[in-house]
């Protein structure tokens, strides 16, 4: 009896999850065999456990002058933890997503972790990048997030920001006290000379990047996480002119619902190619959960802007000058589900003003 | 024959003590680790910590497994009130983001008695739980928070 309830409960997340796996195996073909691994996962400590989550969005999206409004599959996300054993684990994040006449899937992020200690943890393989707050805090996770969409400074495929990276990290917590500071330091390939992609299959010259963050998640404070961060390449354009890149992040967040705030601040110089310049990009998020019976409501106001020099030789040639001013209302009528409709008052460089709208529900498969 | 003032601080005193003694009644909430866990005492802001997973080695590196009750029982609603200071909802929602984030391997695991709980503290290095004091036993070692054990005036997770 004792035994069969210290297997329950080591594995109770893990059988909760089991159906996930049905979802998940849907969503990419290409992680087929780890799902099949997870279907079976033994009760047996000795072997690997595993974890899987599931998160979806569909979509309802309306945009000036566009006559192709409608409904939208967004992307399927499959999550898979495993413990290999006391210090070792493997995380993936698998999508698909939908496009005009198929879905492309994607290793989102592949990473083999080893915890020595809460302050040396090193792992590798392919990550969102650590660059400022939402990059690394939300991911393909569109229920997790308040609003429907990511901030356009960090939309996947953007160009202003390495969203992927594919190297190194080591992280940890610093003996700080109440502080509770923590670091990441990457190294690894930089951007591809696509430069909204990483480079997933080597890098494309010997010039690798490397990264640095310093955060704080206060002791006395648990809601409050604020950091800075520092991104440096060597880019090569597809004419083979490199580029160098130094990105300087910020942010702070305050988690706790009432109110949530986000702050983020991002300034790239790129230099190269014969010119010169800088880009900054920055975006304050507010939503406020609302009080006790209307709790499952919860509006939020999003203004951002990214600002290119007409001179700055990566991302100059795209026009991806931006501002908006986004309101929405997000309802979680289910523990594990929520609807968002948000207006978007958007400018996109030189096209001019938009009134869009967009309705999304997301949800996660998830059980604790 | 004594007069009302003096009555009325008679009364206050009793009321008083009645609240002081109700008080030492209420239920306490234990937190227990495995017998071998190299920790006594944990400051609140500390036992916060490990219940996020914020920290997740003891001193000796050994890796801390939590155990959370399972949902509706009266010591997690009372853990989740007064350590993660969150709803049902925020509690899944942080537990959800932390694995996805690849902070953790795996949540808390769910424990869904007292029995179950004190049967895995006692077999599982590195576990830390709760219940409540009257509940503990000998094989299991009850840490002390902020300096005060469960049986303490001013213990804080009464």
């Amino acid at each position: 009896m004792h035994g069969e309830r210290a297997d329950a409960a080591r594995d109770g997340i893990t059988i909760m999850t089991r159906c996930n796996c049905l979802f998940a195996a849907a969503l990419a073909m290409t992680m087929a065999p780890a799902l099949a691994a997870g279907q079976s996962a033994s009760p047996d400590a000795d072997l690997p456990a595993f974890h899987v989550m599931g998160f979806g969005d569909i979509s309802y999206i309306s945009e000036d002058g566009s006559d192709e409004d409608g409904f939208a599959i967004g992307q399927a996300v499959a999550h898979i933890s495993a413990v290999l054993g006391p210090s070792l684990g493997v995380f993936g994040e698998f999508s698909a997503t939908a496009r005009d006449s198929e879905y492309s899937t994607e290793v989102e992020r592949l990473i083999v972790k080893y915890d020595f200690s809460d302050r040396y943890k090193l792992s590798a393989g392919r990550y969102h990048t650590p660059i400022g707050y939402w990059n690394s805090a939300f991911h393909h996770g569109a229920w997790l997030q308040t609003t429907v969409a990511r901030p356009e400074m960090a939309r996947f495929g953007s160009r202003l920001m390495p969203i992927h990276f594919v190297g190194v990290l080591l992280e940890g917590n610093l003996p700080s006290g109440d502080l509770g500071l923590n670091y990441k330091v990457g190294f690894g390939n930089g951007r591809h000379s696509n430069i909204a992609r990483a480079g997933d299959a080597g890098d494309v010259n010997g010039d690798k990047a490397w990264m640095v963050q310093l955060g704080s998640r206060s002791r006395s404070y648990q809601a409050l996480d604020v950091g800075v961060g520092f991104y440096s390449d060597e880019i090569e354009l597809p004419g083979g002119a490199p580029v160098d890149e130094q990105t300087f992040s910020a942010y702070a967040a305050w988690t706790r619902e009432d109110p949530e705030v986000i702050v983020e601040f991002l300034r790239s110089g790129h230099d190269g190619a014969g010119a010169s310049g800088d880009t900054t990009a920055w975006y304050v998020q507010f939503a406020y959960r609302l009080p006790e019976r209307r709790n499952a409501w919860k509006p939020y106001l999003r203004l951002e802007s990214i600002d290119v020099d007409d001179s700055d030789p990566l991302l100059a040639p795209f026009d991806p000058d931006y501002e908006a001013g986004i309101l929405g209302l997000r309802w979680d009528f289910n523990s594990y589900a929520a609807l968002k409709g948000e207006y978007r008052n958007e400018e996109f460089g030189a096209d001019g003003r938009e009134h869009n709208f967009r309705l999304q529900l997301s949800f996660v498969l998830a059980a604790l | 024959m004594r007069n009302p003032p003096t009555r009325l601080c008679g009364i206050i005193a009793l009321l008083f003590a009645l609240t002081l003694a109700a008080r030492a009644q209420e239920p306490a909430i234990a937190i227990v680790v495995h017998k071998d866990a190299p920790v006594d005492n944990l400051s609140m802001e500390e036992l916060r910590s490990i219940f996020l997973a914020d920290r997740q080695f003891w001193g000796d590196r050994t890796r801390i497994s939590l155990l959370v009750r399972a949902p509706k029982s009266d010591e997690r609603t009372f853990v989740l009130d007064r350590i993660y200071q969150m709803t049902e909802a925020q509690f899944r929602q942080y537990w959800i983001a932390k694995m996805f984030r690849a902070e953790i391997p795996r949540g808390p695991k769910i424990v869904f008695s007292t029995d179950m709980t004190l049967d895995l503290v006692v077999a599982v290095p590195g576990s830390i739980s709760f219940m409540r004091a009257s509940d503990v036993s000998d094989d299991v070692k009850v840490v002390s928070i902020d300096g005060k054990r469960p049986s303490d005036d001013g213990y804080p997770l009464r």
